[in-house]
């Protein structure tokens, strides 16, 4: 008789010469009712003292019927006529896919013996987890649970393949809508957080919010369920939001009002303003032009602009001497070399940089101010991530999701960077970063142009791991990012699937039958692919501990955009709620909208305790405006020379 | 054949001339009337709750000779498999497998050799004269037998264990004579027809059935005293087929029960034409059932099949 859930055998292994028994897949049969499906780890034991850990892949029922036709006769021809008193006999057959072989040496045909589902032991061998969850240095990061017959066990990732050095990366593809990706990575990211091990160091995250909120609230509690409380105490992670989160978003086009979906006051407070200048800017000029822009003659310009001028003392040949900090500084020194090439008569070659190239690069530089205004300032100041400075286990979010594709993948550009100049210096103030970037076939297509962003996304994929550069993506569709990027990433992790997507030939190894369970995938349940699991494993995954994007939004609604006065006072009260509107209204009235917005910055990134002091004092004292006479001008047009590039 | 009262058949090309019938007559007389009529039994019923089957497998070789003597190796089983919520489970099963030879044509010492063998040792008849055919066929014919008397423990142990339920087994019930007095829900199912007790009209009515109907029941000889009741029962439509063509016999204990629930009993039996047991050439007279207890035996006896 068999047995159901009682540790007893539930099938028994069967060979044929048309579906014989191999060393990699084998064949068994259970009963009709059993506890066996797809994705279920069993085990198969030899007398001899061989054990075989396998995978449910495939299944398949089907009785004596020969033909259909049998049936219609059996019925007369009558659907509805009177039913059959016998059931046909029925087989289950299921297919599995060997994990491992206990001893491993030799590698022997699966025997044909009693198979039984696995038991809480039997997962962590069968997933050699056994190396890292019972070594004397664990390494486990739990990543959801496995569930079978009854039993539900934890189911680990090695640090060492997701952080690196081993192997590195997590990628995750799903459909879009169920928020399973968004879940996964919140879920996985916290359990890094809390259970990454001390010898394995420090660990911060730079998560870019690309679209709505999804990443908005992860310092809220979000609401669980008790069955998710289970999975967290079946996984040893207490459910909390993550303690230290820093949240970043540029300005709107107004230049006060942050460009973020959290922007209610009580949570406005712990947003910081994104601002760059023109240095932050130029060493990543290849993002925001087009690639055609940069021929070698451009190129040339802007090298000798980063390398001689860019915030260096530089002296023209007209004796005009120049510090450029900012777009405006720029801006003076092209109208100074104009002005003088014209004067001097010489309007096609400065310092071998022909006119032509010098008007193009500056249209280009001086129109990103324009682009991605709220991001790029031209007043030089700078309000920027902590580089150096990360805080271990902290997140920092970096909230891009109102900004254009092109702004994102400047901010994405830079911050990358600069993470992987600090970690290289080893200065970043953690040992590990994970990147956490969704909709990566946005950024790094399989097709189209080698952009900036793609090249970078391969650098980090194929080298980051050796400095602790983590990419944890996401997409919609694997088959749509580039080869080599997905191709690196030690672990996999796959949500609901479109079937569309599953036909293409990335998929191929999988079974008709796993293809259909990730087709119909439930939410909260994934296919978990790692260097230890000989075959992708589906795991069950607690709703992460913070607050998802739509219901933090209907729990704290966006504030809706103020005029320039209210914006700034609304976000000083963020900082502290003493703050009077009207001493701060009167002490804006009247001032340069760009002095109010480089006090707030500096307010919001020193956060000081008296904030109205601070924010007076940098400020400064007012200082009457003097009218200009009439008939004087600031700039003189150009005469001579044509501007092509003029936009 | 239409204009003159006749009925088409399939017209199945066929070779050889049928198999020899042994037995090709038997006697018969009216339990249910003064002659054999064709009786509606209506639509198919929902067989009783309480139903088992019962069927029997036999199988030999010729393993060798001693002189002209043949050693068979022969294997018999049987089994009842009752049926529960649609689903069959085996209850009772039985199987045995042993060595057949005729003692008189054999020495001491190659008698003992052949116990020798791992195997029971069974004495079976010889001809009179040794003949190479003839000698296996009387051994054949005791591994028949020796499957009947498994069949007929089989059903004892079954009846014992479960009284009330109605058993239903393949064949004939002449060898189970004796557990008709165990259970009067005890029916034997009968497919060939070699032996046909009826005549003249009343074979013809038999042998006519339409679909659905059967026979008023009559009694036949069963040994020297005994007798069981009868009636056919036409499962399938015959017409472009032939006469046999979905017709079974039904025996069971010569009772006035068995009269009395002639029809009903022809209904239930309707309903176990589905579903159809197609994968064997004699599906329009074998239950599915039954041939799944035939199967569960096959797949028992391993290297026999």
């Amino acid at each position: 008789m068999i047995r159901l859930g009682d540790g007893g055998p539930v099938g028994r292994v069967v060979a044929t010469e048309a579906l014989p028994a191999g060393p990699h897949q084998f064949h068994f049969w259970t009963a009709t009712a059993t506890p066996v499906g797809i994705g279920a780890i069993v085990r198969v034991d030899e007398e001899a003292g061989r054990t075989v850990y396998a995978v449910v892949v495939d299944g398949r029922a089907y009785s004596d019927l020969a033909t259909p036709l049998h049936e219609v006769v059996a019925a007369e021809g009558d659907p509805a006529g009177t039913r059959a008193p016998t059931r046909r006999t029925e087989v289950r057959l299921w297919t599995a896919a060997v994990l491992r072989h206990v001893p491993e040496e030799p590698v022997q045909p699966v025997p044909l013996a009693e198979v039984r589902l696995a038991t809480d032991e039997d997962v962590e061998a069968a997933l050699r987890m056994d190396a890292y969850v019972r070594s004397e240095q664990p390494s486990a990061i739990p990543v959801g649970v496995y569930r079978a017959g009854g039993l539900t066990a934890p189911v680990s990732l090695d640090a060492e393949f997701l952080l690196g050095p081993e192997s590195a990366h997590l990628n995750i593809n799903g459909v879009s809508g169920l928020a399973t990706k968004t879940s996964a990575v919140e879920f996985i990211l916290a359990s890094i957080f809390q259970r990454l091990p001390m010898q394995k160091g420090t660990v911060a995250a730079v998560c870019f919010n690309v679209k709505g909120p999804d990443l908005c609230f992860l310092d809220q509690p979000g609401e669980l369920a008790d069955a998710d409380r289970e999975l967290y105490a079946a996984l040893g992670i207490e459910p909390r939001p993550f303690d230290r989160v820093h949240y970043y978003a540029p300005f709107k086009v107004d230049g006060v009002n942050l460009n973020t979906l959290r922007s209610h006051p009580d949570l406005l407070g712990s947003v910081q303003p994104l601002v760059w200048g023109l240095r932050e800017v130029l060493n990543f000029h290849e993002v925001l032009l087009n690639r055609d822009d940069i021929d070698a003659k451009a190129d040339a310009f802007l090298d000798f602009l980063a390398d001689r001028v860019v915030e260096r003392e530089f002296r023209d040949e007209w004796g005009n001497t120049h510090r450029v900090r900012s777009f405006a500084d720029l801006e003076r020194l092209f109208r100074c070399i104009f002005d003088g090439l014209e004067q001097a008569g010489r309007s096609d070659v400065w310092r071998t940089h022909h006119v032509a190239t010098i008007r193009k690069v500056r249209n280009r530089l001086l129109n990103i101010s324009t682009r991605c205004k709220g991001l790029v300032t031209d007043d030089g100041t700078v309000s920027d991530l902590p580089f150096g400075q990360l805080e271990d286990r902290a997140v920092y979010v970096l909230d891009v999701a109102g900004m254009d594709q092109l702004g994102q993948d400047l901010v994405f550009t830079r911050v990358v960077s600069m993470l992987r100049e600090h970690l290289e210096r080893g200065d970043l103030g953690v040992e590990h970063v994970i990147v956490f970037v969704d909709e990566l076939n946005k950024y790094a297509p399989s097709d189209g142009p080698e952009t900036y962003v793609k090249k970078m996304l391969l650098d980090i994929s194929e080298r980051g791991r050796y400095l602790g550069l983590v990419l944890f993506a996401a997409q919609q569709f694997r088959s749509q990012v580039h080869r080599r990027i997905v191709g690196n990433a030690g672990t996999v992790v796959f949500g609901r699937m479109d079937m569309d997507e599953l036909a293409t030939p990335g998929y191929q190894v999988l079974s008709p039958a796993t293809k259909i369970k990730l087709a119909t995938l439930p939410k909260g349940e994934l296919m978990v692919r790692h260097p230890h699991f000989t075959q992708p494993v589906f795991v069950r995954f607690p709703r992460p501990p913070v607050l998802s994007g739509p219901v933090g939004l209907k729990q704290f609604p966006p504030a809706a955009d103020l005029p320039f006065e209210e914006a700034v006072v609304r976000q000083l009260a963020a900082l502290d709620r003493r703050v009077s509107s009207a001493r701060i209204k009167d002490s804006i009235a009247g001032r340069r909208e760009d002095d109010v917005r480089r006090a707030l910055l500096a307010t919001k990134r020193t956060r000081p305790e008296d904030v109205v002091g601070f924010f007076m004092a940098s400020l400064g004292p007012a200082v009457s405006r003097e009218p200009i006479g009439r008939g004087e001008s600031v700039a003189r047009p150009l005469r001579s020379v044509e501007d092509p590039y003029a936009t | 054949m239409l204009r003159v009262g006749g009925t088409v058949s399939a017209g199945v090309p066929l070779s050889h001339a049928a198999p020899s019938v042994t037995s090709p007559f038997g006697s018969a007389s009216y339990v249910e009337g003064d002659r054999i009529r064709a009786l509606e039994v209506g639509d198919a019923a929902v067989p009783p709750t309480e139903l088992a089957f019962l069927d029997g497998i036999q199988r030999y070789a010729v393993e060798g000779r001693i002189g002209l003597v043949p050693v068979v190796r022969g294997y018999v089983a049987a089994a009842v498999l009752r049926r529960v919520r649609e689903t069959l489970q085996a209850v009772e099963s039985r199987s045995e497998e042993f060595v057949l030879a005729p003692f008189e044509r054999l020495t001491s010492q190659q008698r003992a050799e052949l116990e020798g063998v791992g195997l029971p040792l069974y004495d079976c008849p010889a001809a009179e004269r040794s003949h190479p055919i003839l000698d296996v066929r009387l051994a054949a014919k005791e591994v028949e037998t020796k499957r009947e008397v498994l069949e007929l423990e089989i059903a004892r142990r079954y009846l014992e264990a479960e009284p009330a339920g109605w058993l239903v087994v393949d064949g004939a019930l002449t060898a189970l004579s004796e557990v008709l007095e165990m259970s009067p829900k005890v029916l034997g199912l009968i497919k060939s027809h070699e032996t046909q007790f009826l005549d003249g009209r009343d074979l013809e009515v038999a042998l006519t059935l339409p679909a659905a109907h059967r026979t008023s029941v009559f009694a036949r000889a069963v040994g020297e005293h005994g007798r069981v009741y009868t009636w056919y029962l036409r499962l399938w439509p015959w017409e472009e087929h032939d006469l046999l063509y979905g017709l079974v016999r039904v025996e069971r204990a010569p009772t006035d029960a068995t009269v009395d629930e002639a029809t009903a009993v022809s209904r239930w039996l309707l309903a176990e034409r589905a579903p159809l047991a197609a994968r064997d050439g004699r599906w329009d007279r074998l239950i599915y059932p039954i041939q799944q207890v035939e199967t569960y035996l096959r797949a028992q006896a391993g290297g026999w099949w």
